[in-house]
């Protein structure tokens, strides 16, 4: 992975009213931590940033973070996104050494049309969205490629059998399937389906009248229970208002 | 199978709050493109079928559809011409309360074309706003 220039300046203002200052002036939030330094508040042009991350293939970028004329190596870590409109909220960024082999997760994209897909209609489907991979910052890839353009239909490619980019090392179980290529639904399951669907508003009564049934009934069993296992006479005397307690609301409705 | 709980603690609930955005379960996690809600509202069984319907529909046997929402939540009403008091009416239906940023539906092993339409059929059975979204990109 090629690394990027990005500058960053010191941050002072904290806090949710200080970062909020901050990102209407055209500013975003960010903090930069490693194993060697201690972690620092920083803040990035929002411009920058975005045009950063709109041209990199994924979120995992390495940048030169030029801080107070001073040249940082750092991976970003994690980007915070509004939830509606998607706009970066803060960045965190890890300071990493060229010498020392890092971990992070890069995410998989497949190439071609699988065989199973054009000719017998599978679904192609991603069972691991990201895997982990270790390697030096030099090395790291943006994304992992696999070619699916021979998987058929039922099969699957698994994490073993994809091969890593010179320098990079593949983590985790090698027998996990990363994409694999579904059978397509058959007209069976799909009348199953729609016919399950207009029992749904029968089944809510039933199930509500039921529960009904089971609590009321359930209730003064309890009530039963608790004053039988209270020594004395007073047992007898406790059941009784529960008794009369369920017999009134009857009494009123009719 | 009818959408609503197999077994709960208590039927009625109190209304709650639906307040602020959906911080969690905001973002495509199963398929490749979703639908996003840009409303808040409470959706009843029958609305998240119908949407669930009109998707599959469209999308005729092909592809993979989730339903990332469930309605979790019961709510009671008081039967017609009935005076006040005398307790919280029966059950009515179950819903799932929806904040902005909720992801609804998300499809796969579609082209992008039918994945819009087909979520914008869905999203006429809904009675909020919401928007088309990918894995890739917002919006």
């Amino acid at each position: 992975m090629k690394s990027v220039p990005l500058n960053a300046f010191p941050r002072t203002r904290a806090g949710r009213s200080g970062v909020k200052k901050l990102r209407t002036d055209g500013r975003i939030p960010a903090v930069i931590y490693g194993r060697q330094t201690k972690p620092q508040n920083l803040e990035v042009s929002t411009k920058e940033l975005e045009d950063l991350i709109h041209h990199s293939a994924s979120e995992n970028i390495l940048v030169d973070l030029a801080v107070e004329q001073q040249k940082r190596l750092a991976l970003v870590q994690e980007v915070q996104h509004h939830p509606l409109n998607g706009r970066v909220l803060h960045v965190d960024f890890h300071e990493v050494s060229e010498t020392e082999k890092v971990t992070i997760m890069v995410p998989v994209e497949t190439t071609g049309e699988a065989v199973g897909v054009k000719t017998g209609g599978g679904v192609l489907e991603h069972v691991l969205f990201k895997i982990k991979v270790r390697a030096l910052p030099k090395d790291l890839p943006e994304q992992i490629l696999v070619d699916v353009t021979n998987l058929e239909l039922g099969k699957s490619i698994h994490l073993g059998e994809i091969t890593p980019p010179p320098g990079v090392e593949i983590l985790g179980d090698k027998k996990v399937s990363v994409i694999s290529v579904a059978m397509p639904r058959t007209e069976e399951e799909e009348a199953a389906a729609a016919e399950a669907a207009p029992a749904a508003a029968g089944d809510v009564e039933m199930i509500k009248e039921k529960k009904e049934e089971g609590e009321e009934g359930a209730a003064p069993a309890k009530a039963g229970e608790k004053a039988a296992a209270k020594p004395g006479e007073k047992a007898p005397a406790a059941a009784a208002p529960a008794d009369k307690k369920a017999a009134v609301p009857a009494e009123k409705k009719k | 199978m009818p959408l609503m709980p197999e077994r709960v603690k208590y039927r009625k609930m109190h209304r709650g709050n639906r307040a602020g955005l959906a911080y969690r379960g905001s973002t495509v996690a199963f398929g490749e493109y979703g639908l996003m809600s840009l409303e808040r509202c409470w959706l009843d069984t029958k609305q998240i079928e119908a949407a669930r319907v009109a998707i599959a529909r469209n999308m005729k046997r092909h592809g993979k559809m989730w339903i990332r929402i469930f309605p979790q939540k019961s709510f009671t009403k008081k039967p017609l011409e009935t005076r006040m008091g005398k307790g919280k009416g029966p059950l009515e239906s179950w819903v799932a309360v929806i904040r902005p940023a909720n992801v609804l539906f998300e499809v796969d092993g579609v082209t992008e074309a039918i994945a819009r339409e087909s979520l914008r059929l869905a999203a006429t059975k809904l009675p909020i706003k919401t928007k088309f979204i990918s894995r890739h990109r917002m919006g």
